[in-house]
């Protein structure tokens, strides 16, 4: 017995049965994977700053031909699309992690993805560190495969399940939610064709892209409401209800408990999201959007709800009461969605000279109008409503889904940009990542 | 460490300045039922939470079935089934539903769980509730429920905060049969209360804690030896001659400590005799009573009260 074990604080859940050993050694290849992909995004990072300011020479040059050497564009791109895929592989295999130790069945399907994408992303563009997703996952694999029966429905999300879909309470919250829609669609309809009656334009293009972005509007602040609310209750209810010293004393480990709470709540906002589109494909009706237009809203959507869920889950772990919890996550998605647009106006209010057109100050160092270019684009995929405009701008102005490029006004080259849908997936990705192991570590907290 | 499947070394919790436990030492033997008592406030359940491993002791050792509840804690869950002195309800799962979900807690395989739910149901009698609501409950019905979930895994030890409160008479009743049933099944019992009924009619051991301390612990026979110095024999006669004359007769035999005939009550006379003889002194007393040819209306062992006992050591103070 040391010291700390008398201190309190935070315990480790030993592993007591054979299974539980492997499903910890699976989840450290997994985490080891991950953590070096951090180590490798700061280190590249580095090595881009010194390639940037000028100190190092053909610096790009020799990253692009290193970790992504078959890839024919510009070295700029090359970067670029390195710093994502690392960040994506951090992503996918602290996901990975959580539900190996979570047990769940899709962690099966996450490896495979994992282990294709990172095999395809070799083949085709020559990313050489996806070799460590590769080896991690193998490893991974390997040791999950010999005990195919530890992976099963997790309890708490069945239990969940059960309890919310009974009786009428889960209907009415639909009901109302597509009700609410559907009235503000009838308005922005009726308040667009007595606009138009009175200006005489009749594009049926722009009525439905207005419907269109009205709806994903009114789904977003939907979401963002709905939640972190769904989640903040769940671990601080069991808190309330009494019954989270039992499940303490039972033998669930904390990652079934945490990820079996998330699903659950995810779950009911995914068919909240999946029941309205019917809704927004009324706008098709109309023509003026793509379906391509109708899969990334449902992409923003969905991640919205995945990280401000996370959100509301990391402070349920945290707290004691629902009350608290929820303040805390609706402050969080309340500074993320009104916040951050704020600060962006303020920024781009500082910096309008440089990013419309007037032009740079002369002696303007350009790596600083690159960083500050960078800046900008990572607030904008911070916030799901700028993220959603900007991407849609990039698309219908530019025909552009996945990158495209910046003119830089003091030297007049261009950096590559990415839309922001994909940096800001990648983020809240990560964000929620790391926030379920968070609060997996909280909840292994015991009363000191 | 062997016979006993729960063993508390000096124990101490404080929370902050309080100091809820302090210095306990436990011993609960393998296949006991031992009953926890003492006055609401005296630190039951706070000992409680360090067995179960929901709590760190501040200091001392702790071990269920072998396993330290600060370095094994898996294996003491796996062990021990807990009981919290509060119901905690899910409103809105069906009985076996609830059950469903405990089993899965603890690893049962699915295809093993409907058989498991059916006979849990079947011992606590609740089989006729299977898919009623849990809130739906009586009180007493969801005390056997939480009985049937803390038996999901199979557990050597019972872990019981307060399984009789608030119950009316007839659940209680209910629930201590229960325990019984459980014991004989080779369950340990390890239940806390503060209603000296339910110790005195099934506990085959009791500990007395009071202001964080254990004040007596042991077998039943042990602690009335400890407590009550002595047995209380009362015979019941038909008039005052009769009295005199069972007093007469036993007076000088062996272990008889005072004899006492005591008012008439109801218009029968008793004779309390003090004896510290074994059973094997009772009998010959009361076959030499029988031989005599008084005639003897009742011969009765007064068990000593517990309550008379608890009063004895508690001394009342409550932190």
């Amino acid at each position: 017995m040391t010291d700390d074990s008398l201190r309190g604080g935070r315990a480790r859940e030993e592993a007591v049965s054979p299974r539980e050993k492997r499903l910890e050694r699976a989840g450290w290849a997994l985490r080891i994977g991950a953590i070096l992909y951090g180590v490798a995004t700061v280190v590249m990072f580095g090595l881009v700053l010194l390639g940037g300011t000028g100190t190092v020479t053909g610096m790009f040059t020799a990253v692009h031909n290193l970790l992504l050497a078959r890839f024919r564009g510009a070295d700029e791109v090359a970067i670029a699309i390195t710093f994502l895929l690392l960040q994506a592989n951090v992503a996918a295999l602290l996901v990975a992690m959580v539900g190996t130790l979570a047990r769940e069945v899709w962690t099966f399907v996450a490896l495979a993805l994992i282990l294709g994408g990172n095999v395809a992303l070799l083949l085709l563009l020559g990313f050489t560190p996806g070799l460590l997703s590769v080896l991690a996952v193998l490893v991974a694999a390997g040791i999950l495969l010999a005990d195919m029966r530890a992976f099963r429905t997790n309890p708490v999300m069945l239990k969940e399940v059960r309890g919310r879909m009974r009786g009428i309470r889960a209907f009415m919250v639909m009901t109302i939610y597509l009700g609410l829609m559907s009235g503000f669609t009838v308005l922005l309809y009726l308040i667009y064709a007595s606009a138009s009656q009175m200006t005489g334009s009749t594009a049926a293009g722009q009525v439905g892209r207005l419907l269109f972005m009205g709806i994903v509007g009114i789904e977003l602040l939907l979401i963002i409401f709905i939640a972190p609310s769904f989640t903040a209750g769940t671990i601080t209810g069991e808190r309330e209800r009494k019954t989270y010293d039992l499940l303490q004393t039972t033998l669930m480990s904390s990652p079934m408990f945490v990820i079996g709470k998330l699903e659950s709540a995810l779950s009911y906002v995914l068919l909240l999201l999946l029941s309205a589109i019917p809704l927004q494909s009324i706008a098709f009706l109309f023509g003026g959007v793509s379906e391509l237009e109708v899969v990334l809203a449902f992409v923003i959507l969905a991640v919205t709800a995945v990280g401000l869920g996370t959100v509301g889950l990391f402070f349920s772990t945290s707290v004691d009461r629902t009350l608290a919890a929820s303040v805390r996550a609706y402050s969080v998605a309340l500074a993320i969605t009104f916040g951050v647009p704020v600060l962006l106006g303020i920024y781009n209010g500082l910096l309008w000279p440089l990013f419309y057109g007037v032009g740079a100050p002369v002696g303007f160092p350009p790596a600083l109008e690159v960083v500050l270019v960078y800046v900008r684009e990572f607030l904008v995929s911070l916030n799901p409503i700028t993220t959603a405009l900007s991407t849609q701008e990039l698309l219908i102005n530019r025909g552009q889904i996945a990158f495209s490029s910046y003119t830089l006004s003091t030297t007049g080259g261009t950096m590559p940009i990415v839309s922001p849908w994909i940096t800001f997936t990648i983020i809240y990705l990560v964000a929620a990542a790391l926030l379920v192991v968070w609060s997996i570590r909280r909840m292994h907290r015991v009363e000191a | 460490m062997a016979d006993f499947i729960i063993e508390t070394k000096d124990l101490v919790k404080k929370y902050g300045k309080f100091t809820a436990v302090n210095g306990l030492s436990l011993q609960v033997p393998s296949g006991s039922i031992y009953g926890f008592v003492g006055p609401n406030g005296a630190g039951k359940t706070t000992t409680m939470r360090v067995l179960t491993t929901l709590t760190r002791p501040t200091s001392g050792q702790a071990w269920v079935g072998g396993n330290s509840v600060l370095e094994d804690r898996r294996a003491v869950r796996r062990a021990i089934g807990y009981m919290p002195d509060e119901f905690g309800v899910y409103d809105d799962l069906r009985v076996w539903e609830y059950l469903d979900f405990f089993a899965a807690c603890y690893d049962i395989p699915e295809n093993e769980r409907k058989k498991l739910i059916d006979d849990l149901l079947e011992l606590v009698d609740l089989t006729h509730r299977r898919d009623d609501m849990v809130d739906k409950l009586s009180r007493g019905m969801k005390q056997r429920l939480s009985l049937a979930r803390t038996l999901a895994h199979d557990p050597q030890v019972l872990i019981l905060d307060e399984p009789a409160s608030g119950l009316d008479p007839r659940a209680r009743v209910e629930i201590r049969e229960l325990l019984v049933e459980l014991a004989k099944m080779g369950k340990t019992i390890f239940f806390s209360t503060h209603i000296l009924a339910d110790v005195s009619e099934i506990c085959t051991h009791i500990g007395i804690i009071e202001a964080g301390q254990m004040i007596a612990q042991g077998s039943m026979e042990e602690m009335r030896a400890q407590l009550v110095p002595h047995r209380e024999i009362m015979v019941t006669v038909k008039d005052n001659e009769a009295a005199e004359q069972v007093k007469a007769l036993v007076a000088n035999l062996p272990g008889i400590i005072e004899i006492q005939i005591l008012e008439p009550k109801g218009g029968r006379w008793r004779v309390r005799i003090d004896y510290n003889g074994d059973d094997e002194g009772v009998v010959g007393i009361n076959q030499k009573l029988a031989a005599s040819g008084i005639a003897v209306l009742g011969f009765s062992e007064e068990t000593k009260d517990l309550e008379a006992m608890f009063m004895r050591v508690t001394k009342g103070i409550v932190t």
